[in-house]
């Protein structure tokens, strides 16, 4: 028998990561400039965790050119949305069998 | 990990989720033109066989397309991008069926359903737009919608009575609702 954490995905459980598919599978898509003022996070440190999410599969990045300024673009993959609602999940029952399942 | 991380990530990430769905925009002006053109509906429902009726063939694509480009524009300005087609879809519908309520009310000696078949579509659409913004104020003006049509029928108005008290419950209900959403969008910034 496992403990439920182990269904933890370590990739996306970092609390900026697990913000950035978060922001993301509710929208299209959303640019750098939105996900650092959200987040609240520096440019290098979420360059950092986009490019671990990028590695992993759950997002993809496409910069383009928009009025002339560099514009960075970041969507959520199929397989991104698919690790946030089970990181979600996994951490709702880990609540709930600790009795602290206060779902916010 | 312990409860209170998995509930401080929890907490974290209905934060982005609130923060990610306010900004692409609750569709204010989506509303004030849906509220707009479901009083125009309303008002021209004496005269849906009259060539006045022709209004709507170039209120209907001018209010989607406003929709659309306002939809657009703020998209790329925001920097989180929601895709406007299900508004225009909305839109669209609304007009489409508001319209066809008027067409088959008088078709077949209807007054009834020519009158307040569009005012049903109307909120209809509405609730539609409730479930697409997850939002349980327009869903609650959609049944408060509902509520006084069927409150109107049940007085038993004149014609022009009704019309005319539908036409300022409707205005003031929704310009409130659009001017509500307005603040709490400058609240919110």
């Amino acid at each position: 028998m496992t403990h439920p954490s182990s269904a933890l995905d370590d990739t996306i459980h970092q609390r900026v990561r697990l913000g950035i598919l978060t922001v993301l599978s509710e929208s299209r898509r959303a640019d750098f400039g939105y996900l650092q003022e959200v987040l609240e996070v520096t440019a290098g440190n979420l360059s950092q965790h986009l490019a671990i999410l990028e590695d992993a599969g759950h997002i993809q990045i496409a910069k383009a050119f928009e009025d002339k300024r560099p514009r960075t673009w970041v969507t959520v993959t199929r397989k991104g949305r698919a690790a946030l609602a089970s990181e979600v999940a996994t951490m709702r029952a880990l609540l709930d069998g600790l009795g602290g399942g206060q779902r916010s | 990990m312990n409860a209170d991380e998995a509930r401080e990530s929890l907490a974290f990430s209905e934060y982005a989720r609130k923060r990610a769905r306010d900004d692409m925009g609750r569709p204010w002006l989506a509303l004030v033109l849906l509220a707009s053109l479901s009083v125009v509906t309303l008002s021209l429902t004496g005269a849906a066989v009259s060539p006045t009726g022709l209004f709507w063939v170039f209120a209907g694509p001018l209010g989607a397309a406003a929709i659309a480009l306002y939809a657009y524009r703020r998209n790329r300005s925001s920097g989180i991008e929601s895709s406007p087609l299900a508004y225009v879809a909305i839109t669209l519908g609304l007009l489409i069926l508001a319209y066809a309520a008027g067409k088959i009310g008088f078709a077949f000696q209807a007054p009834a359903v020519a009158r307040f078949g569009p005012a049903f579509v109307a909120a209809a659409g509405y609730l539609a737009l409730a479930w697409i913004e997850r939002s349980w104020t327009v869903a609650a003006i959609s049944l408060a919608l509902l509520a006084i049509t069927v409150a109107i029928i049940g007085f038993d108005l004149s014609s022009q009575q009704s019309k005319a008290l539908l036409f300022g419950l409707y205005g003031i209900t929704l310009l409130a609702v659009g001017f509500s959403l307005r603040v709490g969008r400058k609240q919110l910034l």
